[in-house]
């Protein structure tokens, strides 16, 4: 377990020579030890592929590279912070509510589009986290932000589940997820335009939330 | 941590039994589906409202739904409950707050920016709340406006405040946990207009200009009123000086 | 989900509600909740920031330092210039519940000690401490036996010495030497910092500098960039030979921007967080 949660918006990461993290800028409060952070010009393993993503996608989030020995503690703005471990599955999520992960992890890139087409598109306009995702798969634990706290939702294939996009943090297992207007939906004058569109998210996994319609 | 699954252990206590209590209503609290669906409303977190519905209605804060499963229709309220002198009065005063309602079968999860989630368990008496402050009734619960005169102007934000009432649950938000205080006769309470939540009960409110505090304060603004409540009843205050959660400053 | 503090009484409020207090049921000097504190008043004094009592029972008076009756209390207690307007006095006798902008707040007792504490986050302390402003702007001093309340964002962490610190996370430290900058060597050199040091672009953060603490003593930490109101201090007068004199907009403190009226729209977007 990489992750301690010390308290609800502060972990404790133990580095060990061999094992490195990989943190978002800005995220580290305090180290022991001898620790050194590195900035990721590429965006961890994803290359220039997810280097370019991230640029066409807004998400300019550079990655620090942490490797020593000793212990680090990450939180970042006064968010919660919430660990997902990760065992052989993927996790989708918006690239800026990283705050830290396992460098056991695959990192990648997500079309979100993809799977929505048009639909898709228009999600990343609506909340503004642009149209890519970072996934990251393996097995390694994971520690996000969010406004607020999160809750998870279980998806099961009798139970699709409807998320606000803009307080959606991420989801894991297998998932699809397309942008789905309720009935009566629009009518609402809701706060940002985003509330006429829900994320529908339907197979099996689990999809977490956060307690606020604010995104980071 | 990690999320609760909806529908576990931690149920809804509406563990409400007093006095003059509703056979129906005790049945209620164990399961649903009797005489009268109640929505049910349990806290997943403290931040977090989830309500199962098997086919009732709730009122929510327009915008305040993170999430669903199940079959959810939403409606628009206009005319309803509260009628439509009391949405033109909202408008009039620049309360800007809209009420939908959800009506369906599955778990609705509300959430307004992270802030703190109380419930509120009425039988029979009335809850003045900032209208910005009510995240959600029991549709069965009648909401209406009320004049609170000057609190509101001191505060900038509107003078009018929501009145719910009627047996049922409502949920109402405040930026972080809310205290509750007891007002009796012996013990009136003096509280900051900004930390102010809702309150319910037999309460007299006066607003003080409390004298040596405005002399040395003035030119803050506001900070010179306090409210004063006198009676017997209780009042919410929410631990942060100004009442911003999704109000005007 | 009921609070652990406190318990139900009879009345208005149901069981299984949440708890109700009044005068009796309040704790005398402590959280009520993480966020709320309740402190007592039995014809005592506490020097108390503007706008952080959010309610009170009993029969207080509320003076700003300025006042002249409380020449003589602020001559030995307060020394803060900077900050005499943001304070009062608050006296008289009942119990008052203090909080600040729904974060955590916490009591800390000193007996014959000295903390530093980052100015925005200290909302009351009794008399019988001396406030004083530290060399590192920013930071305020308190000295002697005593209690104070201070805010944090999110629960406050105790680190023992040596470790490295953004400065942004720190809220304080009790008895350690002055801490001293550690800038990253590695990272400043690279083609980053390179980058940086050239257009002025990315600003700094945590994992190029830090504050270093080495020695005995206690360093508290927060998860905190921005949130807390900052509020310049240990900025000195323009004298000659006294460092920093003169460069009063240097240091961290430089996010102050000028003077904060409370109501004002930074506060919002402070606790949101934006």
């Amino acid at each position: 377990m990489a992750f301690r949660e010390i308290n609800p918006k502060m972990v404790e990461a133990t580095v060990m020579p061999g094992q490195k993290l990989f943190s978002q800028r800005g995220a580290m409060l305090a180290y022991k030890g001898e620790v050194s952070f590195t900035p990721n010009m590429a965006g961890g393993q994803g290359g220039l592929l997810s280097m370019i993503g991230r640029r066409v996608a807004d998400e300019d989030t550079p990655l620090m590279t942490v490797e020593g020995s000793g212990t680090v503690l990450f939180g970042h703005g006064g968010h919660h912070v919430h660990v997902i471990n990760l065992a052989g599955d993927t996790l989708c999520v918006e690239a800026d509510r990283l705050l830290a992960f396992e460098g056991t992890l695959q990192q990648g890139t997500m079309f979100l589009g993809s799977q929505g087409g048009v639909m898709g598109m228009v999600r990343g306009q609506i909340s503004g986290q642009g149209l890519f995702t970072t996934t990251l798969k393996g097995h390694g634990a994971v520690a996000v932000m969010a406004h607020g706290g999160v809750f998870e939702i279980p998806i099961t294939p009798q139970r699709p589940v409807h998320v606000d996009p803009q307080a959606y943090v991420a989801h894991h297992g297998d998932v699809r997820n397309k942008l789905s207007t309720a009935l009566g939906w629009r009518d609402m004058v809701g706060r940002g335009s985003g509330e006429a569109f829900q994320l529908e998210l339907s197979g099996s996994g689990a999809v977490y939330v956060q307690a606020s319609e604010e995104k980071l | 941590m990690g999320g609760r699954r909806p529908g576990g252990p931690e149920r809804a206590s509406k563990g409400a039994v007093r006095g003059d209590v509703h056979l129906w209503e005790l049945l209620a609290a164990g399961a649903c589906g009797y005489l009268r669906c109640v929505a049910m409303f349990r806290l997943q977190g403290s931040k977090v409202l989830a309500v199962d519905m098997t086919g009732d209605a709730v009122k929510a804060k327009n915008g305040s739904m993170v999430a669903y499963d199940g079959q959810m229709a939403f409606k628009k309220m206009s005319g309803g409950g509260e009628g439509l002198r009391g949405m033109v009065t909202r408008r009039l005063t620049g309360e800007q707050m809209t009420v939908m309602e959800v009506k369906g079968h599955g778990t609705c999860w509300f959430a307004d920016r992270a802030a703190e989630i109380n419930l509120v368990n009425l039988q029979g008496d009335k809850l003045y709340v900032e209208s910005s402050n009510l995240l959600a009734t029991d549709a069965g619960l009648r909401t209406g406006t009320s004049f609170t005169g000057l609190r509101g102007a001191s505060q900038g934000n509107g003078l009018f405040t929501t009145t719910v009432e009627g047996h049922g649950q409502a949920a109402i938000v405040s930026d972080g946990p809310a205290v509750v205080l007891r007002v009796s006769p012996q013990y009136p309470l003096t509280v900051d207009p900004g930390a102010y939540v809702a309150h319910q009960g037999n309460l007299r409110q006066s607003f003080q200009s409390g004298v040596t505090f405005r002399t040395l304060m003035g030119e803050g603004g506001g900070e010179a009123f306090q409210i004063r409540f006198e009676g017997d009843g209780l009042v919410y205050v929410q631990p942060s000086e100004r009442n911003t959660i999704a109000g005007e400053v | 989900m009921s609070t652990p503090y406190g318990t139900p009484g009879p009345g208005y409020g149901t069981p299984g509600g949440p708890a109700v207090f009044d005068p009796t049921t309040l704790p005398a000097d402590d959280n009520v909740t993480p966020y709320t504190f309740c402190v007592e008043l039995k014809g005592s004094q506490w020097f108390l920031q503007k706008g952080k009592m959010i309610a009170y029972y009993g029969s207080m008076e509320f003076n700003g330092i300025g006042h002249g009756r409380l020449d003589r209390l602020v001559r030995t207690s307060f020394h803060s210039p900077l900050h005499a307007s943001d304070w009062v006095v608050a006296e008289g006798s009942g119990k008052m519940l203090l909080a600040d902008r729904a974060f955590d707040v916490n009591s800390y007792d000193l007996e014959d000690g000295n903390l530093t504490i980052r100015s925005g986050n200290l909302l009351a302390f009794q008399p019988s401490l001396a406030l004083k402003q530290s060399i590192v702007p920013g930071f305020l001093t308190l000295i002697g036996t005593g209690k104070f309340v201070a805010a944090s964002n999110g629960p406050v962490v105790f680190m023992e010495p040596p470790i490295r610190v953004d400065p942004q996370a720190l809220a304080g430290w009790a008895d350690c030497p002055s801490p001293c900058h550690h800038y990253d060597h590695g990272y400043m050199t690279g083609v980053m910092g390179g980058l940086r040091a050239l257009t002025g672009l990315g600003g700094a953060s945590g994992e190029e500098h830090q504050f270093e603490f080495v020695g005995a003593g206690t360093v508290l930490l927060q998860s905190t960039e921005t949130l807390m109101a900052e509020q310049a201090t240990g900025a000195v007068p323009p004298d000659a030979g006294v460092p920093g004199s003169g460069a009063a907009h240097t240091g961290p403190s430089q996010v102050a921007g000028g003077q904060r009226l409370p109501g004002q729209l930074g506060d919002l977007q402070r606790r949101f967080g934006l």
